[in-house]
Parts: structure tokens; C-alpha cells; sequence
């Protein structure tokens, strides 16, 4: 099943003296269970994919259909829903909530989609297991490594039940050590729950790890390579 | 758990926090003391002019009080005192013949209101034996007692037993003189009793006037929970060619004091907490700002505009929640110590004066004043919110995910 269907997707931004063109005929499709990575150089529009994949930016022309839902020209209201039951997104930075504890921060999406307490504890608690980091539950992020803290923010990413998570640089403020710990958890993640994972990185340890790559430049796909 | 991060949130910078919610605490301390200063003041001045002078309320001849000419008296006053006297709420009623005349010590000479009083039931009406700071209420001197205002006997340059001559016109039309000697000197924050009026005995007064028992107002005063505008009709339908009126009538910048420090609580409101507003946006929008890759995180994730409005409010709120009992509390006790203890202003107690005030203030607030600070600090919490959280959801999640 396709989760995520890019045509001919373009980006301008006109806000600049020079309009600038990040994305420039974009197509691609990904199938449900897929471990992929968005590579290429600085500037070559894998943050502007990655946002208008999650649905947090739209597209100048083309068409974006996740789970069979052209997601193009929905409103930001609807998008807001869309997201929250749908994506589940890591960033660079980790973004954790810095006033809640490692469970609650977990827990905090599914109280988003108003999932009762009990299962929210429960499933939160569990991810965290997955994750290695139960003994952190009532940690809050400041008292946590980089690694741990990128490991809740999987955790919470997991939590919402998504059909895809995108993880915009998820490894760039990591440690080697800390990057293949956490690279091994989202590969069992992705193995185990067929969860499909989409990252934008420059990090050949993610390249390497990842099964499909594909490397942007000048906002055009340069190549989709399907590893085995 | 909105609140619950809303409440962590509060406490994430609790210097700055600390300092929002102290100038809640302090700006309602202030509304609340200032607003009880400034109704002492009205509260003390009021009371004394309406005990001493003015009364609830007053009764007269319809055309005396356009020309005071001893001819426009008031028809069987007396019985009429006596009568009101008994009515429902009437605690007194005191009659007083009144001439315009001169008054002419020794030394120097002024226009007054000769006020020939019934000595008995003036002591109930007006309390004026109790303003008496030197000699005594009309005892110590048989003929001719007068009293007169510490003003005036200051300008007048005489003392206790001072010989002095009042003069003016009979019932005649002559104009007549007599000899009387300062029996008491008063001392009040009415600025007519200190140096307008003279109070002699009644009938001192009639048999210079020549005139039989014509009295020219009936003071009354009623009990405190009377309203003084029941016995006002009732007076005017029972004798219509009569007038008479409540103080609010009798002394009009009296009702318009009351009106005015009415809306002092409301004006003090608005200054104070218009200076709150501007603090709270302050604070919050420091809080936004700070805040804005994790407010780009809450919204990419799927938190609502609205989620994300709420919570800054429940924040401003929160704040206001801790500060405003306190304020409440402390201004309530500041209030409490100084109603008893009262505020000494002996030391501005010559300017006081001039204005008619007494130099001991004591503070008073309404209860429902309370109602009105806590609703006003609500509002202003809700106020102060608004921009900080309409700013917070203006935030577009992708570029404030980059922010650093």
C-alpha cells in the first residue's frame, strides 16, 4: 500500500528578492513498511520535502496524496487532524516538552487524540521499554542524554499509532555511539511493526542503514535507488 | 495535562513569573488601599457634615432659601417638629430660627448666620455639644450665651466669656443689636460651623427678633437604614406648602462627592490594571517568544489554534489565580489595621482642614468593592493574555521549528 505519493511536486519561495525554486518536479512514491532516506547537500530542498510531506507546507504546483488522501488543497484545519492520527515526526532538535517527564511527553500526543489514561500509560510505557529507556519514564528531558532524548521523541512519534514517520535530521546533534543505538531501534521498529520510517539526512551511518535512498539536488531527484 | 503543562509552564522562568504575580499582589494592594484611602475621605467628611450640619434631612418655607428673610417661616413649625418627631425612622427633629446678620467683636466685625437653636433637641439633631472644644454647651452664662466656630472666634480675636455684638433686622424691619457672650467655642471639620454660623438659645433670638415662636428650618435625622427620601415625600404630601428635601437636595456637591469617590474604585481599576495589561503582555509574549520551536512542535504534531491559545491563557490566568488572593488578602488587612488604627495625616493637618478634612483618615472599603477588584483583575488577566496567545497561534509550525 502507498503511504505517501509525490507528482511532479514544485516549491518556490517569493518571499526573497530572487524567487528561489527548493523543489522543482518532485515525484515518488513510497510503499507501506519502507526504511528511505531523503540525502543530498545543503540546500537541496529535503527540508522543504520532508515539511511538505508532513503536511506542515504546500506545495506551489503538484499533488501530494498520503494514505490515499490528496492532502494538496486541505485546509490548515484539517491538516492540524490529519497529522495528529496520520505522521509521526522527529526532529533534529528532539522538541521535547522540557516541563514533562519522559512518560508524559509520550503520553502527551495520544491525550491530543483523547485516548483514555489507562491506555495512554500503558502504551507509553511500553514504547519506552522498546525504546530502552523505561527507567527514564520520570526523567524530564533536561536530566536525559541527546540519545535518550531523541529515543522519547521516537517514543512519541510511535505513540499516535502513525502510518509514517518522518524524521527531519533525526541523527545530526548525535553522538556515533548514541546514532546506532538509535538507528537499531527504528530498523527493529520498522522489521518488526512494519512502521515506515522517512528520514532526510546527510549522516551516511542513516544512508547506510537505510533500504531505499533517494538523493535530491537542485529540488529534482537525482536518484532512487532501491537497496536490497 | 493542558493545564498541567500550563501550570509547569508558569514555573518554567519563576523569577519572571514571581515578578508578574507580585505586580498583581502589589497593584491590587493598591486599588484596594487607594480606593479605601480616598472613601475615608469622603466617608469621614460626608459623615461629619451630614451629622453636624446639614442633618438627613431638612424642612423650610419654599422661599426662604431664595431670599432668607425672617418673614418666610415655616407655619406651626414647632408642632410640626414635634409631630415628625414621632414618625417611623425619625430619630430627631430640631427646629432653628435663622437671621443673617453681623457679628462684631472688640476687634473685628463679620457677616454670619445667627441660628437660633433649641438647645435640647439640637444636641440630637446636629450633635453640636459634642463639636464644643472649649467652655460648655449653653451653661455658665444666663443671658445671652453665644456659641460661635473656632474660626471665627480666631478672626474675631475673642475667647471664652468674650463680649460680642450680633446685629440685623427685626421682624420689623429694623435693624436691632444685642450683647452676647461666648459660652462654647466649637471645633468642626465643616468649614459653616467653624466660621459662618452662631448658635444662640431660640428663644434668645425670638424675643430680640420680636416675632412668636417662628421657626424658619426643621432639621431631622433618621435612622441609618431609613431612607431619607421616604420621609421627604411623606413631609412634602402631608404639607404641600412646605419643602422639604434630603441632603442630597440641601447640599448637592455633597451627593456629587458621593457620586465621584463612587467611581473612584472604577477609575483606580482601570489605571492600575491597564498598567497590569501591559506587564502580563510583557511576560507572556517573552514566554511565546522563548517558546516558539516548541510551540512549532505542539502545533506539527497536531495540537489545535485553539489547544494552543488556551493554554497561553490558562498560563496568564494561572498567574493571576496565585497573585490575586494575595493582593486581596493583604489589601483587606491593610484596610482592617488602619480602620481601627486610622492613617495620621497630623502632619498636613492645616491643609486638611482648609478643605474641611479631619487629619485622621480611616479607610473604608464595601465589601462588594472586593467583587469588583477580583472580576477586574479576571478580565485583566484575559486581557493581558490575548496578544501573547493570538500571537502564539499566528506562529507558522515550520518556521518556528527552525527558530533557534
Amino acid at each position: 500500500m502507498s503511504v505517501i505519493k509525490v507528482e511532479n511536486i514544485t516549491k518556490v519561495y517569493t518571499e526573497t528578492a530572487v524567487p528561489v525554486h527548493a523543489l522543482n518536479g518532485v515525484s515518488f512514491e513510497i510503499q507501506e513498511g519502507e526504511f528511505t532516506a531523503i540525502v543530498g547537500p545543503s540546500g537541496c530542498g529535503k527540508t522543504t520535502l520532508l515539511n511538505i510531506l508532513g503536511g506542515l507546507d504546500h506545495p506551489t504546483s503538484g499533488r501530494v496524496e498520503l494514505i490515499n488522501t490528496d492532502i494538496t488543497e486541505m485546509k490548515d484545519r484539517d491538516l492540524i487532524d490529519f497529522r495528529l492520527n496520520n505522521i509521526g515526526f522527529v526532529f533534529q532538535a528532539y522538541n521535547l516538552i522540557p516541563v514533562l517527564t519522559s512518560l508524559e511527553n509520550v503520553e502527551f500526543i495520544m491525550l491530543l487524540q483523547k485516548v483514555a489514561k489507562k491506555e495512554r500509560i500503558e502504551r507509553s510505557m511500553n514504547l519506552l521499554e522498546q525504546m530502552g529507556i523505561a527507567d527514564k519514564a520520570n526523567q524530564r528531558p533536561s536530566k536525559l542524554s541527546g540519545g535518550q532524548q531523541q529515543r522519547v521523541a521516537v517514543a512519541r512519534a510511535l505513540a499516535s499509532k502513525p502510518k509514517f514517520i518522518l524524521a527531519d535530521e533525526p541523527t545530526a546533534n548525535l553522538d556515533s555511539v548514541a546514532t546506532s543505538n538509535l538507528l537499531d531501534m527504528m530498523a527493529v521498529m520498522n522489521r518488526e511493526e512494519k512502521v515506515t520510517f522517512v528520514f532526510s539526512t546527510h549522516d551516511q551511518r542513516v544512508i547506510d542503514k537505510a533500504r531505499r535512498v533517494i538523493t535530491l539536488e537542485d529540488g529534482r531527484v537525482k536518484s532512487d535507488e532501491i537497496r536490497e | 495535562m493542558i493545564l498541567k503543562i500550563a501550570w509547569k509552564n508558569v514555573w518554567r522562568s519563576r523569577g519572571r513569573s514571581l515578578v508578574v504575580i507580585g505586580a498583581i499582589v502589589v497593584g491590587i494592594w493598591a486599588l484596594l488601599f487607594g480606593t479605601g484611602f480616598m472613601n475615608g475621605f469622603m466617608v469621614s467628611y460626608m459623615a461629619d457634615i451630614i451629622n453636624h450640619d446639614v442633618s438627613n434631612l431638612q424642612i423650610h418655607n419654599p422661599e426662604f432659601k431664595n431670599d432668607y428673610d425672617i418673614k418666610f417661616y415655616i407655619p406651626d413649625g414647632i408642632k410640626k417638629a414635634e409631630e415628625v418627631r414621632k414618625w417611623p425612622g425619625v430619630r430627631g427633629a430640631t427646629t432653628r430660627t435663622i437671621v443673617n446678620g453681623m457679628i462684631a467683636s472688640a476687634r473685628n466685625a463679620s457677616g454670619v448666620q445667627i441660628r437660633g437653636i433649641d438647645v435640647q433637641n439640637e444636641a440630637i439633631v446636629t450633635q453640636l455639644d459634642s463639636l464644643i472644644s472649649e467652655g460648655a454647651y449653653f451653661e455658665g452664662i444666663k443671658k445671652n450665651p453665644v456659641i460661635i466656630g473656632e474660626k471665627l472666634a480666631e478672626d474675631l480675636k475673642v475667647k471664652l466669656r468674650s463680649k460680642i455684638v450680633l446685629t440685623f433686622n427685626d421682624g420689623n424691619g429694623d435693624i436691632t443689636a444685642a450683647a452676647f457672650r461666648v459660652v462654647g467655642i466649637v471645633k468642626s471639620s465643616s468649614l459653616k460651623i467653624n466660621g459662618l454660623y452662631v448658635f444662640v438659645r431660640q428663644e434668645d433670638l425670638l424675643r430680640i427678633l420680636a416675632i412668636d415662636n417662628q421657626v424658619h428650618e426643621i432639621a431631622m435625622v433618621t435612622g441609618s437604614r431609613i431612607d431619607e427620601e421616604l420621609v421627604v415625600n411623606k413631609y412634602n404630601e402631608k404639607y404641600p406648602g412646605d419643602l422639604a428635601e434630603s441632603w442630597r437636595e440641601i447640599a448637592p456637591e455633597l451627593a456629587f462627592m458621593e457620586e465621584m469617590y463612587s467611581q473612584m474604585l472604577y477609575i483606580l481599576l482601570v489605571i492600575i490594571m491597564t498598567a497590569l495589561v501591559f506587564g502580563i503582555v510583557n511576560t507572556m509574549l517573552m514566554a511565546v517568544l522563548e517558546r516558539m520551536r516548541e510551540l512549532g512542535m505542539l502545533m506539527a504534531i497536531g495540537m489545535t489554534k485553539l489547544r494552543v491559545f488556551m493554554m497561553i491563557l490558562v498560563e496568564t490566568i494561572y498567574m493571576s489565580i496565585v497573585g490575586a488572593p494575595l493582593g486581596l488578602f493583604v489589601g483587606w488587612l491593610t484596610i482592617r489595621y488602619y480602620q481601627n488604627a486610622g492613617v495620621d495625616l497630623t502632619e498636613y493637618s492645616e491643609g486638611l482642614a482648609a478643605f474641611g478634612y479631619s487629619s485622621i483618615l480611616y479607610p473604608y472599603l464595601e465589601a462588594d468593592a472586593y467583587i469588583v477588584v477580583t472580576i477586574g483583575v479576571v478580565i485583566t488577566a484575559f486581557v493581558g493574555a490575548i496578544y501573547p496567545a493570538w500571537k502564539a497561534v499566528k506562529l507558522n509550525p515550520v518556521e518556528a521549528l527552525h527558530k533557534i
